[in-house]
């Protein structure tokens, strides 16, 4: 296969996880618009890199791993306009939200959105994308086992939301 | 036999070894408060599959598509006119680019005719074309995105995407338009006893590539398109059910009344 046939399979592969990319992309960001606008990068930056990505690694994974590192770009670089982003302190109110609340579409976003990020994006990765563990470790840049306790820690915050029982040991 | 719960996720996400599992599912026979727990994660797990897959549904946005396609220069994202904005924009000084108009003969129009010169083509049937006296006209492929499709259309492939339908001041009807693909353009159509009259047709200014800045969330037609509409208009918008009753018959200006 020649070089333009190899890139244009892998642009084809990539138009094909656009969806996945977006929902991904409206867990990092809440204006869909804007979280489209990540996208976008993401997915020029990727083109770019194109020749950094091994046929042999899964493609979702890489390319969340450079949505995930735009989006960090973008916070750091626009810090002062933070209402444009999931705000961080929401995290702190994790427990208190409404004791009525049920598993509904829209209580699991209320939910997800006022988990700490670090949880968020944990459970985003494996909870809704479906990674293994050492797939979204890879993309977040952490060891497994500080994914494994955001997780646990997330999904504990969630359950308690969502008034789930929460887990303990037995 | 004690397993953490922290085990009992890993279990219920697949991420557990063999011999992890074996324990796991001996502790599961023995205990309901360990298979109610792993029941657990895994509803939990559903729940956000469930919330979040509703976007997986959604049509892409062309931009993302082009730019998955290395296709920078792709049309900007929204197609559909916001009366409410084009209020505004009508209200606002007229754009720069406006100045370079070149008004067409059409005298019975109350709307401000519009060649940039530009023909588009989708599949060899003709977008646009030129009628005997110079006006513009829709071509095949465009023609029967305006007769046929309805506003909330935004299947892949369209040649065009249809935006607002509305009837005008003359009593004919008509509807914005955005021809997808790389042409970029949206423009106004009206449909005269002789068949769909492009009154304006415009380049979309293109989408903003660069990691630079964010747009604005809302999109819409041109300033130009929007401010044909706003000149042109009579009453409100259709809404679909307008649309399919105007569709039925045949976007003529004396079916409906």
């Amino acid at each position: 296969m020649s070089t333009n046939e190899r890139t244009e399979t892998v642009q084809e592969q990539i138009v094909a996880l656009l969806p996945r990319l977006r929902r991904f992309a409206r867990n990092l960001v809440r204006a869909p618009h804007d979280a489209d606008d990540m996208v976008q990068i993401a997915v020029e930056r990727a083109l770019l890199r194109l020749d950094q990505w091994h046929s042999d690694a899964r493609l979702d994974s890489w390319l969340f791993k450079i949505l995930r590192n735009a989006w960090i770009d973008e916070v750091r670089s626009r810090a002062r306009r933070a209402k444009l982003f999931m705000p961080e302190e929401a995290g702190e109110h994790v427990g208190e939200a409404s004791m009525e609340r049920e598993i509904d579409r829209l209580s699991v976003e209320a939910a997800m959105a006022r988990l700490p990020q670090d949880q968020r994006l944990a459970v985003s990765l494996v909870l809704v994308e479906g990674l293994a563990y050492k797939d979204a470790a890879d993309v977040l840049d952490l060891p497994i086992g500080t994914l494994t306790s955001r997780l646990a820690r997330g999904r504990e915050a969630l359950a308690l939301m969502l008034r789930l029982p929460e887990g303990d040991f037995l | 036999m004690s397993v953490s719960d922290e085990t009992l996720m890993a279990y219920a996400d697949g991420e557990v070894d063999e011999a992890t599992r074996a324990i796991i599912e001996a502790a599961m026979r023995e205990n309901p408060e360990v298979r109610r727990r792993i029941a657990e994660h895994r509803a939990l797990r559903e729940a956000m599959q469930g919330a979040f897959s509703a976007v997986l549904d959604e049509p892409v946005p062309q931009r993302l598509i082009d730019a998955a396609r290395g296709q920078t220069a792709a049309p900007a994202g929204g197609h559909v006119v916001d009366l409410a904005a084009a209020r505004r924009a009508a209200a606002g000084p007229a754009p720069g680019r406006l100045r370079s108009w070149q008004p067409a003969a059409m005298a019975a129009s109350v709307l401000v005719g519009v060649a940039l010169g530009y023909v588009g083509w989708h599949n060899a049937k003709p977008l646009v074309t030129t009628g005997s006296s110079g006006e513009l006209l829709a071509g095949a492929g465009l023609a029967e995105a305006l007769s046929n499709q309805l506003s909330e259309d935004r299947s892949p492939g369209l040649a065009a995407i249809t935006g607002l339908s509305f009837r005008a001041k003359t009593g004919d009807y008509c509807r914005t338009f955005s021809l997808t693909g790389s042409h970029g353009s949206s423009g106004l159509a009206c449909h005269e006893s002789d068949g769909w009259k492009i009154k304006v047709l415009t380049q979309s200014p293109p989408a903003a590539s660069s990691s630079s800045n964010f747009r604005p969330a809302a999109s819409a037609d041109p300033p130009a398109v929007r401010a044909a509409v706003e000149e042109s208009i009579n009453g409100e918008p259709l809404d679909r059910a307008g649309e399919i009753a105007a569709r039925q018959g045949n976007w003529s200006a004396s079916s409906g009344r």
